[in-house]
């Protein structure tokens, strides 16, 4: 019984190494090639109290194509900030443990120390700036999922939602947003948009194919997979654009692996590594931002 | 169907049970070693240390789990304590169950009858051996289903831990369903998982009640049938009833009334022997209510003693504080010279040590409701105290026990359990456990008064030998007129606390002076057994 399990299992893994052969090939050579590059090197002399390490990753493993469990070998997690984490530990020679914690706890395990960065699709807001250093590596594109056919016509982040219920997640900068939209709907003689709070997209996204919310405005890559996974009930209704990026979040204490992130991500960025793997994970290539710190007191 | 199945044999899910299991072990561990330290502290005699208890018990009975959790993982490391999540899951649990436990185990403590421990008191028993012996293994037995809900809960909050990213089962599950985006499939088999999981912490418990069931199936294939739920507990087995008046008791010669002059000679014999028991200015109130005021009393080695009087006239309370069962105001008790519950240099002595200084000074009790320990057979009601409190080997104690419960006619009925004997025979056992390792003095409080008519006799017959044959200082409360004129050399009439007559037991039941005493003899022969209104 194990054996025949264990023979059908190893077939389907060498079937998706074969799928995955090509197109991964040049990623791969490339993050293996990033620890031996010059600028890696130098780095790894700089900042030696990181090498050999494992630094603790927070990450809320709820967003497929960022970082969710792999459908296929459950005991890993994969997506982008996975690969980016992984790069960034082969140019700095650390290696890299990843702790799952709700959304809004990503920044409050940071400042504990029970974790020593976060790379989890999270936005580096002005107001998440007081609580963590962040490195900028990416645009905010999101994207409104709603019933199959849009029945309440919502069209953005607009007028259009007066009225309507949206699942967010606890902690989300389109919390505030959406809250943002009472005002101006009551000006409009209209009811004011309602909210439900939950902790991660898959609550989100029930919420919606169970007809307790109208919509969830989050990243559009989250969006177009949860279409894909539900064509029948789900649809995107429109793409938001947002006044912010994805950081990689650093705890205050710690300027020294900020910094040194800084310029690791830069040699990432510059060896075309970032791009392969956005094209990996079907993100928006043209969504690519170079580190910036954005830090607030 | 086939997504559910999957799911439910995904070694990555069954991993999570393994740390599901860890945080619930973790938690119910340290919960119930937690929870007995505050449990004890709860029933401490000093108020402080209860009050310490109670405000961790009101704090960590009253904040939602999710908290604590929080607490421990996140802001314990800002005091420099820095746990592993699955550390900081179970300790936060374990701090959580600690005062659900310690309810449990003190209700369980309290639920357990306080005849059981006045009789393990009475007995010499020290707090821990009473403990240990008597009240914690009849309490247990109550507590079972209470732990399994304890379990139970324990698991299914372990659940909590989740929210401080420990990978257990409902982080895999949201974690899987947010990757596959097959909801049903995944929770529906990570529900049944719990379940099966809560299943295992119920027949633990089943398992745990068969194995302390007192009355279980002996035998093997009942095991199964046992924990099936439909199955209902066999009636139990009616108590045999004594189907003659002194069943068993031998009466190898039938007890005559002593003459008239032989109870003088013997009464005035006593008077010269020493004094076994003085009271001395004896004061005590309950509230504002007065029990007893400036009591006198004493008693000379070897001298049987009848205690009248109407109830609520002070007799249970006054034999209760010769052995200092109850404690008092003012005055002295003195058993063979020695203060009662007063070391030599006059400090009060704590429960253990009056345990022992009841050993030293040969004092036994018999109760109105036998009390004997529903826990034990008759045999072991007898031999169990003798180990535990007066060191005999296992061998020298069953010797005993079977040597006296022969003499009071139940050799028969050793392996017996007390609710399967009757109201007679229980008490016939209570005299056998309390003369058991050589009494010196017996206080008997009304041994016969919640007995069944028919089975009184039986039991006076056994006093009555004792009285005659071991030479024993007796002071029994009782209503039986007729055997305390039979038995006793002395009675003592008692009423608001106050002794108003003292005399030989004939001439006070022949010849009563005080009017008091003369209208409860007259009433108490006329047959009105009850309600005496004096």
């Amino acid at each position: 019984m194990s054996i025949v399990f264990a023979k059908s299992q190893r077939q389907l893994l060498s079937a998706a190494l074969f799928v995955s052969l090509l197109p991964a090939l040049p990623v791969t050579t490339q993050a293996a090639d990033l620890g031996s590059s010059q600028v890696c090197q130098a780095l790894q002399t700089k900042y030696p109290q990181f090498k050999g390490k494992t630094l603790v990753d927070a990450i809320n493993p709820h967003t497929p194509g960022y970082e969710a469990l792999d459908p296929k070998d459950p005991s890993k997690y994969v997506g982008l900030d996975i690969d980016l984490a992984e790069a960034l530990g082969s140019c700095l020679g650390f290696s890299l443990k990843y702790t799952p914690v709700a959304f809004a706890a990503l920044l409050p395990t940071l400042q504990s120390g029970q974790a020593d960065l976060v790379i989890s699709d999270i936005y580096a807001t002005k107001e998440r700036a007081k609580a963590a250093d962040f490195i900028t590596y990416s645009k905010v594109f999101d994207g409104v999922l709603v019933a199959k056919g849009n029945p309440k016509n919502i069209t953005g982040i607009n007028l259009s939602m007066c009225g309507t219920t949206a699942a967010e997640n606890t902690g989300f900068v389109e919390v505030p947003l959406v809250q943002n939209l009472a005002a101006p709907c009551k000006a409009a003689g209209k009811p004011v948009p309602q909210l439900q709070l939950y902790d991660n997209n898959a609550s989100c996204i029930q919420a919606i194919l169970a007809g307790r919310a109208d919509t969830y405005i989050n990243d559009v890559n989250t969006v177009d997979q949860a279409v894909k996974a539900y064509p029948d009930k789900l649809s995107k209704a429109a793409a938001v654009t947002l006044p912010y990026h994805i950081g990689i979040g650093v705890s205050k204490d710690n300027p020294e692996l900020r910094d040194a992130i800084v310029l690791a991500l830069g040699e990432i960025q510059k060896s075309g590594l970032q791009l392969d793997l956005m094209k990996k994970w079907g993100l928006n290539q043209g969504a690519i931002e170079p580190p910036t710190i954005i830090s607030d007191k | 169907m086939d997504l559910f199945f999957h799911y439910l044999t995904l070694d990555y899910l069954l991993k999570g049970i393994v740390l599901t299991l860890e945080v619930t072990t973790l938690g119910l561990v340290g919960g119930f070693a937690i929870g007995i330290v505050l449990a004890a502290m709860l029933l401490s005699r000093h108020r402080w240390i209860s009050v310490v208890a109670r405000t961790y018990t009101v704090i960590f009975r009253g904040t939602p789990l999710i908290l604590q959790m929080v607490f421990v993982y996140d802001a314990l490391p800002h005091l420099g304590i820095m746990l592993s999540a699955l550390v900081a899951g179970g300790v936060a649990l374990a701090l959580n169950e600690a005062p659900f436990i310690a309810e449990i185990l003190r209700a369980g403590i309290r639920g357990v009858d306080r005849g059981q421990s006045d009789a393990g008191q009475a007995l010499g028993m020290s707090s821990f051996v009473l403990m240990k012996r008597i009240i914690a293994p009849q309490a247990i037995r109550t507590m079972i289903p209470a732990f399994g809900n304890e379990g139970v809960n324990a698991l299914k909050n372990s659940s909590l831990a989740s929210f401080i990213s420990v990978q257990e089962l409902t982080l895999r599950s949201t974690q899987l369903a947010s990757s596959t985006f097959d909801f049903f499939s995944v929770f529906f088999a990570s529900g049944l998982l719990y379940l099966m999981l809560t299943g295992g912490v119920s027949a633990i418990q089943l398992f745990a009640e068969r194995a302390l069931d007192l009355d279980r199936p002996r035998g093997k294939g009942k095991i199964l049938m046992y924990l099936l739920p439909w199955r209902r507990y066999a009636e139990e087995a009616p108590p045999s009833k004594a189907p003659t008046v002194s069943d068993g008791v031998e009466v190898s010669e039938p007890l005559v009334t002593p003459t008239r002059e032989a109870r003088m000679t013997r009464l005035t014999n006593l008077a010269k022997g020493p004094i076994a028991v003085e009271i001395h200015d004896l004061t005590k109130c309950y509230g504002s209510r007065q029990v007893f005021g400036d009591l006198n009393l004493q008693v000379r080695t070897g001298e049987i003693v009848a205690l009248l009087g109407p109830s609520g006239s002070g007799k249970s309370t006054l034999l209760r504080c010769i052995n200092r069962l109850e404690t008092w105001d003012s005055g002295d008790v003195l058993i063979g010279g020695r203060r009662v519950g007063y070391s030599s240099g006059g400090i009060v002595l704590s429960p253990s040590e009056v345990a022992r200084q009841r050993v030293d000074v040969g004092v036994g009790m018999l109760f109105q409701h036998f009390n004997l320990f529903a826990h034990l057979s008759a045999a072991e009601n007898i031999a169990g105290p003798l180990r535990w409190v007066h060191g005999w080997s296992q061998e020298a104690a069953a010797q005993r026990a079977q040597e006296l419960l022969d003499r009071v006619g139940l050799g028969d009925r050793a392996d017996t359990l007390p609710r399967h004997l009757s109201g007679g025979q229980q008490q016939r056992v209570a005299i056998a456990r309390a003369i058991a390792p050589g009494a010196k003095l017996l206080l008997l409080d009304e041994p016969t008064s919640a007995l069944d008519p028919e089975m009184v006799g039986e039991v006076l017959e056994v006093i009555r030998r004792l009285a005659i044959e071991d030479k024993l200082t007796m002071i029994i409360s009782t209503h039986q007129l007729r055997f305390a004129e039979e038995v006793a050399d002395r009675v003592v009439f008692l009423t608001d606390g106050n002794i108003v007559e003292d005399g030989p037991a004939h001439e006070v039941l022949s010849h009563p002076r005080n009017p008091l005493t003369a209208r409860f003899i007259r009433v108490m022969n006329s047959g009105q057994t009850s309600a005496v209104a004096l």
